[in-house]
């Protein structure tokens, strides 16, 4: 059991490096390659199952079947034939765009949305940067995915991509600051920053998600905001504003937007795993296992949520987060210092 | 509560995320068709038919083109039986004017055809003709007497002179032709 842990993995494979080059130092910069090229592949395995297995819960929970033709009856090849259906799309540059702009915007989404995995711990000792002040810098990083929206939005020189980008702003602001609240409490109750600390003080109590129940509500609900997905899709409705900042992108620009939102998916399963969740902790099986099987049961109550509830009114949203979860995150907030205050009185 | 209608449809989804489901794969599984659809070919019971042609003369379209033998024992059989599906309506008529109820649809509801020939559809099979020429070899080996006429014991002055009903030509095709 102990040698199906990733840290036995990576053990491994630096042994191999070392074997090769036959130098500390540069095994250690190789080794920082393969732990990048570690997080890539995390990134991209995701968007490839997890398009695939939105299109199968859409349907399931449409009492459809979903792909079932590329791949044998369960359609398991679909997402390549996506992918290569993308890439051979015709690159179409609307007329009047930024031309810069517009070109880069794809491309800085997807920076934040891959840098956050370096933080995150995967298993015991797998994590690629354990940042003292882990949680701050994730929330720093993922807040830079509002500005390639407005960028994408505005250079696009299209009424509907500058009101998704628009109103992109108008939500990731709104919802980061009660994300933040709600994560203050675990903060408060571990002392710490880093990433690994609040797994391990998990594993030493309970998760948190019995002690902060309403900040794992709000923690939920806002992650749903950020990542722009249904009910709170305002950012690329369909039906109002054809597909948001994303209404003037084809195939491999477009692509590159697909990809960084189910990096966000995954990763706001992995931030609720890790923060609310026990991280890689649990019982009989090795760490990466229940660390996998806790992720993936959220990115499935995510899609649940997506293909569930419908999209609110912009002015609904953004009164909810303002009215009713900041106002909740904060007592929330205040209670936890209370209680973390006496509880460490009485010790 | 509030959200509480949150929490009901996340159960009806969960329902039907487990739940059977309702799509049919159709090439491969084709949908089930009710007893009473009426579409697809025309089938008929050829063992039963009597050949009395009022499937034909029932069509409003005139969409059933019959050809008709009578055979040695002065029995009528069908010889072609074409039911022009681009002129039919699928009033189903021709199926409730059947006399011995020996006529229905297959359901089959894929018929779409690139010509309008290809809706010129022969409805007897080749086991019927294979039967058709069972049955005539076997009444050309056993013909029926001719009718002859009877003749009135006693002239009763009331009634009319019966018509003298003509001998049937013996395999001599008839065929009833829609009126154009």
């Amino acid at each position: 059991m102990e040698n199906l842990t990733v840290g036995a993995a990576a053990e491994w494979i630096r042994s191999v490096i070392l074997l090769i080059l036959g130098n500390e130092l540069l095994t250690d910069v190789v080794m920082k390659f393969v732990g990048l090229g570690a997080c890539i592949g995390v990134i991209l395995t995701a968007a490839i199952v997890l398009t695939y297995a939105e299109r199968k819960v859409c349907a399931f929970m449409q009492v459809r079947l979903g792909p079932n033709r590329v791949g044998g009856r369960f359609g398991l090849l679909q997402p390549i034939a996506d992918m290569l259906k993308l890439m051979s799309k015709e690159d179409i540059i609307p007329d009047g765009c930024d031309r810069i702009v517009w070109a880069l915007s794809p491309m800085l989404l997807f920076v934040p949305s891959a840098l956050i995995y370096g933080l995150f711990p995967f298993d015991e000792g797998v994590v690629f940067a354990d940042v003292n002040v882990g949680v701050f810098l994730l929330l720093a990083i993922s807040s830079q995915s509002v500005l390639p929206f407005l960028m994408g939005g505005y250079a696009s020189n299209s009424k509907y991509a500058f009101i998704g980008g628009m109103r992109t702003v108008a939500q990731m602001l709104s919802y980061e600051a009660p994300m933040v609240f709600s994560l203050l409490g675990v903060v408060m109750i571990t002392g710490s920053m880093r990433m690994t600390d609040i797994v391990a003080a998990q594993a030493e109590n309970v998760w948190f998600v019995l002690l902060q129940p309403i900040a794992f509500i709000i923690f939920i609900i806002s992650a749903t905001a950020e990542t722009n997905r249904t009910p709170f899709d305002l950012v690329e409705d369909e039906s109002e504003i054809v597909a948001g900042p994303f209404a003037e992108y084809s195939g491999m620009r477009w692509a590159l937007f697909f990809l960084a939102e189910y990096a966000n998916l995954l990763s706001i399963s992995i931030l609720t795993t890790t923060f609310f969740l026990g991280g890689w902790h649990g019982p009989f099986l090795p760490g990466v296992f229940w660390f996998w099987m806790k992720v993936l049961f959220m990115v499935f109550v995510f899609m649940w949520f997506r293909w569930t509830f419908p999209r609110t009114r912009i002015d609904q949203m953004l009164s909810f987060s303002w009215k009713v979860l900041l106002p909740l995150a904060l007592v929330n907030m205040m209670f936890t210092g209370i209680g973390v205050y006496v509880w460490r009185s009485m010790m | 509560m509030f959200g509480k209608g949150l929490i009901t449809g996340m159960r009806v989804t969960l329902k039907h995320f487990f739940g059977k489901k309702e799509t049919f794969c159709y090439p491969e599984e084709k949908l089930p068709m009710p007893e009473r659809f009426r579409g697809g070919h025309l089938v008929i019971d050829y063992k039963k038919c009597i050949a009395c042609q009022l499937c034909s003369m029932a069509c409003p379209n005139q969409a059933i083109e019959l050809k008709v033998v009578t055979d040695a024992q002065r029995k009528r059989h069908l010889t072609s039986y074409i039911h022009h599906m681009g002129r039919c309506m699928f009033c189903d008529l021709c199926i409730e004017n059947c006399a011995i109820h020996g006529l229905h649809w297959d359901q089959n509801y894929e018929i779409s055809a690139y010509t309008r020939d290809a809706f010129d559809y022969e409805v007897l099979t080749d086991d019927d003709r294979q039967y058709l020429k069972e049955v005539m070899e076997a009444a050309a080996a056993n013909p029926a007497p001719p009718i002859v006429p009877k003749k009135p014991a006693a002239p009763k002055p009331a009634e009319a002179p019966k018509p003298e009903p003509k001998k049937p030509e013996e395999n001599k095709e008839t065929e009833v032709k829609p009126n154009e």
